[in-house]
C-alpha cells in the first residue's frame, strides 16, 4: 500500500507525458485528478493507522540487492504519517492554484507529480539508501520548477538551492555509507535498513562526526541560521506551487530528518549537541523574525517567517522533552498548512497585480473583502492565536522546552511577539486604509476556484486548532518512543515536567 | 623441450573477428567501392559478431568450470586469458565501438573514399584495447595499448583540413608515445625485479618472496601506474586530454575517450589486483593521491571552461578520479569499477554524440554558447543531454548515482573514508558544471537557428544511451550482479 502511495503520482506523471502537448487546457485538471488518487490513499492510510502504536506500521520490506544490503523498505509511524498526509493534500491544491502558469504546462504538472512521489518516498523510506535516493531526487523537479517557471533571478535561485542542498547531502551520504560499513563490520551482514542501523554501537567521537554530517544536511534543509540564505531567494523566485511545496513540505524534510535520524540514530551525540542546536534555533527564531519585519516583499516576509517558525520546531526537538518534541512535530504540520496558505494567498494577489511589494498595495480590504478576511485568518493562525492551529504547536514547544532549556525558551518566546508585529504590520500596510492606487481599485475578489483551493487549508487550521487530538494521538507515541530510546541508551533523563501528560494537564488547567 | 602451443580458438575469437573484420572492410572498399554507409553497417555487423564471440567465450568458460571440456583459461602459454573480467571488458568495448560508430556515422560518411580507413582504425583500436584487457602478460598488454593508441592518434587527426585536428593528433601522438614509453619502462623494471612478465607468475613470486629492498619493483610499479594514468586522463597526467578532445573530429571523440578509458582502467585494475595484490598498502595510497588530485583538478577546471568538449574532458578527469577511488579497494572494488566504467563510458559516447549533432560532425571545438536554447532548437538533443549529464553528475535515479555509490562504498570498506568525503565534495562541485550546461540549454535564448539534422544512427545512439542511463538507474540489480561476477581469475 505504501509502495502504491509512492508509485501513484509517478504513474500519473508518466500518463501525463503520454498526453499530446497541444491539449494544454487538459493538463491542470488531469494533474489534479492524478493527485486525487494519492490523496485518497493517504487519507485511507491516515485513518487506518493504529493510534497508540509507537513503531512502524504497514511495513513493506523486499530485498533489493543483498551484496550491498539494499532493500525496498517502507514503513510509516506517527512522525511521518502527518507529513505524508500533508504532502498528498497540498499537491492537488497547488496544482489547482497554478492557473497562472501558461508555458510548458505539461512539464510543470509532470514535475509537480514527480516531486510528490519523491517527497512521499522520503518520508516512507526506512532504508537509508532509499531515503537518500528520494532525498536527492526531489532536487531535480524542484530545480526545474524554480528554474523554468520562476521569477527574474530564477536561474541564480535554482542553482543556489541545488548546490546548497547537494553540499549537505554529499556529507550525509558519506555518513550513511560510513554507518552502514560500521554496521556490516559489527554484524557481518551489510544493511542500510534504519532498524538495523539503530543497533550499531558507535564510539562517541564517531557518533559526533556522523551526527554532524546528518545535522548539516538537515540544517541546510530546515534551514537553520546561518545556512538559511538560499531560502529567501528560492521562495521569492519560485512560482506559487513551488513556494508552497517548498515551505510546507521540503523544509520539513530537515526537521523530520533531525528527529528520525539524528535523535534516532545518535542518542548520545544528540544530547551532547543540544546547546549548539538550541543556540542556532533561537538565533534563527529571533533573527528570522527581525529580518521579516523589514522586508518590503510579501513573499520574502513569509520566507523569513519560515526561518523563525522552523526555529521553534528545532528548539522543541532538541529540548528533548516530549512536550517539545511532539509540539515540534505538530508545529511541522501547522506551519505547513498556514505558510502554504499564505504563499497561496500571496500568489493570488501576485496573479492580479504582478507585484509582491507591500508598498504597492494598500486598502485591499475594501476591494477584496474575502481575500482580506482569509489573509487575516491565516495570519492569526500563523501568529498562533488560541483556537487556531498555530497556537497548539508553538505553545507546546514553549511549555515543553522550558523545563530543559529555560533561558532559550524565554528568548524564543519573543519570536511569538515579533511574529505578531511583522505579520500584522504587513497586513495593516497592504489591506487597511483607502485603496489610493488606481491599479488596486479594480481588483476582483477571489473566484470560486480560489475559494475552493483555500477552503481545505482554512478548515484544517480551525480543526487542528480546536481538536488537535487527531494529530497528537498519532504523533505522541512515536515521539515518546524516541525519547525513551535516548533515556535507555544514555544517562540523560527527561526533566520533570517533561512528559506530555504534564503538559496537557497544564494546558487544561488554564 | 617447449611444448607446441595449443591453439585455443575460443580465446582468440573476438580478437580474430575484429582483426579480420577490419581487413575485410578495407578490402571490400578497394574491390567494390560501396557507399560509406554500407561500410559502417558492415563494421557494425563485425562488432556484433565480436560480441557474439565474447558470449561464446563465456559459454566455453562455463563449460570449462563445470569440467565439461578440457583446456586452460590461460591459453598460449599464458599469453592470453579467458576469464569473466576479459569477457565483460570485451562486451563493453564492442558496445562502445558500436555506439561510437553510430555517433560518428555522419562524419565517416562525409569522408567519402577515406571512410574505410576510419572504420578500420576504429575496429583495430577496439581490438587493441580488447587485447589489453584479455592478457595477463605485460608485454602483450603493451602491444594492446599500442595497437589501440596508435589507431586513435590517427583518428584524432582525421579531419585534415582543420588545423586543430592536426594539432590534436600531433599532441596526442607525442604525449601518448611518451606515456607508452613510461609504461614499457615500468614493465622492464618489474621484469628486472621479478624475472617474469606474467602477472600470475609475479603474483606467485611476490607472495613467496619478501623483498628487503623493493626499490626497483616499486619504481616499476609506479611507472606502470603513471603510464596507465596518462591513458585514462588522471591528473596530473591529463594535460593532453582537453586539447585532443577539443580538436579531434566531433563524431569520433566519444569513442576515443571511452575506449581508452576502458582499456586503461581494466589493465590497471588487473595489474594491481593480481600481481601486486600483496602491495596494496603501498600502491593504494599513491592511487588515492592521484584520485584526489584528479577529482579536484577535474571538477574545478571544468567549471571555468567555455568549450563544451573541454568541459567534458575535464569532467572526464574528475571521473577518472572517482573510478580510482574504487581501485584503492583492490579486488573487492572491481565489480564497482566495471559498473562505473560501463555506465560512464556509455554516457560519454552519448554526450559526444550530442556534440557531433550540434557542432557538425567534423568540426573542432564546440563553444558552450552554441548550446544556448538547444531545448527550443532541438528538444530531443537537449532532453537527451540533460539526462546524460545528470547521470554523469550522479544524481539518484540515474545509473551514475549507483556507480558512484558503488565505488564510494568499496573505498569506505577499504578504510578510505576520507577519500570518499573528498570525492563527494568534488561531485558537488561537478554538479555545478553540469547544471550550467543544462541552464544554457533550457533557460537561455538560442544564438543561431540553424536546423540540426539527426541521422537515424545518431537517434539510436541517443535513445540507447539515454535508456541505459535511466534503466540502470532504476533497476541496477541485473548489471550489478553481472559486474560483481566479472572478476579477474
Amino acid at each position: 500500500m505504501l509502495t502504491a502511495l509512492i508509485l501513484l503520482p509517478a504513474i500519473g506523471a508518466v500518463l501525463i507525458a503520454l498526453v499530446p502537448g497541444r491539449r494544454r487546457e487538459l493538463f491542470l485538471p488531469l494533474g489534479v485528478t492524478m493527485s486525487i488518487g494519492p490523496l485518497a490513499l493517504a487519507a485511507f492510510v491516515f485513518t487506518s493507522f493504529v493510534t497508540g502504536e509507537p513503531g512502524f506500521q504497514m511495513v513493506e520490506r523486499e530485498v533489493w540487492y543483498e551484496p550491498w544490503g539494499l532493500s525496498w523498505y517502507l514503513g510509516i509511524d506517527g512522525i511521518s504519517l502527518p507529513l505524508v498526509a500533508l504532502t498528498a493534500l497540498l499537491v492537488p491544491i497547488v496544482l489547482a492554484a497554478s492557473t497562472a502558469i501558461t508555458h510548458r504546462l505539461k512539464e510543470f504538472v509532470m514535475y509537480t507529480l514527480l516531486l510528490e512521489a519523491g517527497l512521499i518516498g522520503v518520508f516512507l523510506a526506512l532504508d537509508l539508501f532509499l531515503f537518500f535516493v528520494f532525498f536527492e531526487a526531489i532536487l531535480i523537479p524542484m530545480y526545474f520548477i524554480i528554474g523554468i517557471w520562476g521569477g527574474e533571478r530564477r536561474i541564480y535561485a535554482a542553482i543556489k538551492f541545488f548546490l546548497y542542498t547537494a553540499f549537505g547531502s554529499a556529507l550525509m551520504l558519506a555518513a550513511i555509507i560510513g554507518l552502514a560499513v560500521l554496521s556490516s563490520r559489527q554484524t557481518g551482514v551489510p544493511s542500510f535498513a534504519y532498524t538495523d542501523l539503530l543497533d550499531v554501537s558507535l564510539n562517541p567521537t564517531t557518533a559526533r562526526w556522523l551526527f554532524g554530517a546528518f545535522a548539516l544536511a538537515f540544517a541546510i534543509k530546515v534551514p537553520m541560521f546561518p545556512l538559511h540564505t538560499w531560502l529567501p531567494d528560492a521562495h521569492v523566485e519560485a512560482p506559487t506551487a513551488g513556494s508552497v511545496l517548498l515551505a510546507a513540505v521540503l523544509l520539513k524534510l530537515g526537521t523530520y530528518g533531525l528527529v528520525r535520524f539524528n535523535l534516532g540514530l545518535f542518542p548520545q551525540a544528540s544530547v551532547d549537541f543540544v546547546p549548539v542546536m538550541a543556540v542556532l534555533a533561537v538565533i534563527g527564531i529571533v533573527y528570522g523574525a527581525v529580518v521579516a519585519i523589514v522586508q518590503p516583499d510579501l513573499k520574502k516576509l513569509v520566507a523569513y517567517s519560515s526561518v523563525s517558525h522552523l526555529g521553534f520546531i528545532v528548539l522543541g526537538t532538541f529540548a528533548l522533552t516530549s512536550g517539545g518534541l511532539v509540539g515540534g512535530l505538530v508545529q511541522n504540520i501547522n506551519h505547513g498548512i498556514t505558510t502554504g496558505a499564505l504563499f497561496l494567498l500571496v500568489g493570488m494577489i501576485y496573479d492580479r497585480r504582478h507585484t509582491k511589494k507591500i508598498a504597492d498595495f494598500g486598502g485591499l480590504a475594501q476591494v477584496m473583502p474575502i481575500f482580506a478576511g482569509l489573509f487575516l485568518f491565516t495570519t492569526f493562525a500563523s501568529i498562533g492565536l488560541p483556537g487556531l492551529n498555530g497556537f497548539i504547536g508553538e505553545f507546546m514547544v514553549l511549555i515543553g522546552s522550558f523545563p530543559s532549556l529555560p533561558i532559550y525558551t524565554i528568548i524564543a518566546a519573543s519570536g511569538v511577539v515579533l511574529a505578531a508585529i511583522y505579520l500584522l504590520w504587513a497586513y495593516e500596510r497592504a489591506f487597511t486604509g483607502v485603496p489610493d492606487k488606481p491599479e488596486n481599485q479594480a481588483l476582483l475578489d477571489l473566484n470560486l476556484r480560489e475559494k475552493l483551493v483555500l477552503a481545505p487549508l482554512v478548515i484544517l487550521m480551525l480543526l487542528l486548532g480546536l481538536y488537535p487530538k487527531v494529530l497528537l494521538d498519532r504523533v505522541q507515541p512515536s515521539a515518546e518512543a524516541i525519547l525513551d530510546r535516548i533515556e535507555a541508551t544514555t544517562n540523560y533523563v527527561v526533566p520533570e515536567p517533561g512528559r506530555l501528560e504534564h503538559v496537557l494537564l497544564m494546558e487544561e488547567g488554564e | 623441450m617447449i611444448p607446441p602451443p595449443e591453439i585455443n580458438w575460443f580465446a582468440l575469437l573476438p580478437l580474430l573477428v575484429l582483426g579480420l573484420g577490419a581487413a575485410a572492410v578495407l578490402l571490400v572498399d578497394v574491390q567494390m567501392k560501396p557507399h560509406p554507409k554500407w561500410l559502417v553497417r558492415m563494421a557494425a555487423a563485425v562488432l556484433l559478431a565480436t560480441a557474439a564471440g565474447a558470449l561464446l567465450q563465456g559459454w566455453w568458460l562455463r563449460r570449462l568450470e563445470a569440467g565439461e571440456t578440457v583446456g586452460t583459461p590461460l591459453p598460449f602459454s599464458g599469453f592470453l586469458i579467458v576469464d569473466r573480467y576479459a569477457i565483460f571488458g570485451t562486451l563493453l568495448l564492442a558496445a562502445i565501438a558500436l555506439l561510437g560508430l553510430g555517433a560518428g556515422q555522419r562524419f565517416i560518411v562525409s569522408l567519402g573514399r577515406r571512410a574505410a580507413e576510419a572504420i578500420a582504425l576504429v575496429l583495430l583500436s577496439t581490438s587493441g584495447f580488447m587485447l589489453m584487457l584479455s592478457t595477463p602478460q605485460l608485454v602483450m598488454m603493451f602491444l594492446g595499448l599500442e595497437i589501440g593508441s596508435i589507431s586513435l592518434y590517427v583518428v584524432a587527426g582525421f579531419s585534415r583540413q582543420e588545423r586543430q585536428s592536426e594539432e590534436a593528433a600531433i599532441k596526442y601522438f607525442l604525449l601518448g608515445s611518451f606515456a607508452s614509453a613510461i609504461f614499457i619502462y615500468g614493465v622492464a623494471l618489474v621484469y628486472a625485479a621479478t624475472g617474469s612478465l606474467q602477472l600470475f607468475e609475479q603474483q606467485e613470486l611476490l607472495s613467496r618472496v619478501a623483498f628487503v629492498k623493493p626499490g626497483v619493483l616499486l619504481i616499476g610499479l609506479a611507472l606502470l601506474i603513471v603510464g596507465l594514468a596518462f591513458k585514462v586522463t588522471a591528473a596530473p597526467f591529463h594535460g593532453w586530454a582537453p586539447d585532443v578532445y577539443q580538436g579531434a573530429p566531433a563524431g569520433m571523440v566519444g569513442f576515443m575517450a571511452a575506449a581508452a578509458k576502458v582499456g586503461g582502467f581494466a589493465a590497471l585494475a588487473r595489474i594491481l589486483a593480481t600481481a601486486f595484490e600483496g602491495y596494496i598498502e603501498t600502491w593504494a595510497t599513491v592511487v588515492a593521491g592521484i584520485a584526489v588530485l584528479s577529482m579536484i583538478v577535474g571538477s574545478f577546471l571544468a567549471v571555468v571552461q567555455s568549450d563544451f568538449r573541454r568541459l567534458l574532458a575535464y569532467s572526464g578527469v574528475a571521473h577518472a578520479g572517482f573510478i580510482l577511488t574504487g581501485i584503492v579497494a583492490g579486488e573487492a572494488g572491481i565489480g564497482s569499477i566495471w559498473f562505473y566504467l560501463a555506465v560512464y563510458t556509455v554516457q560519454l559516447v552519448g554526450a559526444y554524440a550530442v556534440v557531433a549533432a550540434v557542432s557538425g560532425a567534423s568540426s573542432a571545438g564546440s563553444p558552450l554558447a552554441s548550446y544556448a536554447g538547444l531545448a527550443k532548437r532541438q528538444p530531443m538533443l537537449a532532453h537527451a543531454l540533460t539526462v546524460l549529464l545528470l547521470g554523469m553528475a550522479g544524481i539518484p535515479l540515474t545509473s551514475g548515482f549507483i556507480a558512484k555509490f558503488g565505488v564510494f562504498q568499496d573505498a569506505f570498506r577499504a578504510g578510505f573514508g576520507w577519500l570518499v568525503v573528498v570525492a563527494l565534495l568534488a561531485s558537488v562541485v561537478s554538479f555545478f558544471i553540469y547544471l550550467r550546461v543544462i541552464v544554457t540549454m533550457y533557460m537561455e535564448e538560442p544564438l543561431e537557428d540553424r536546423v540540426l539534422v539527426l541521422t537515424v544512427p545518431l537517434r539510436l545512439v541517443l535513445w540507447t544511451t539515454l535508456a541505459m542511463t535511466v534503466v540502470f538507474g532504476l533497476f541496477p540489480v541485473p548489471l550489478l550482479r553481472l559486474t560483481a561476477i566479472s572478476l579477474p581469475l
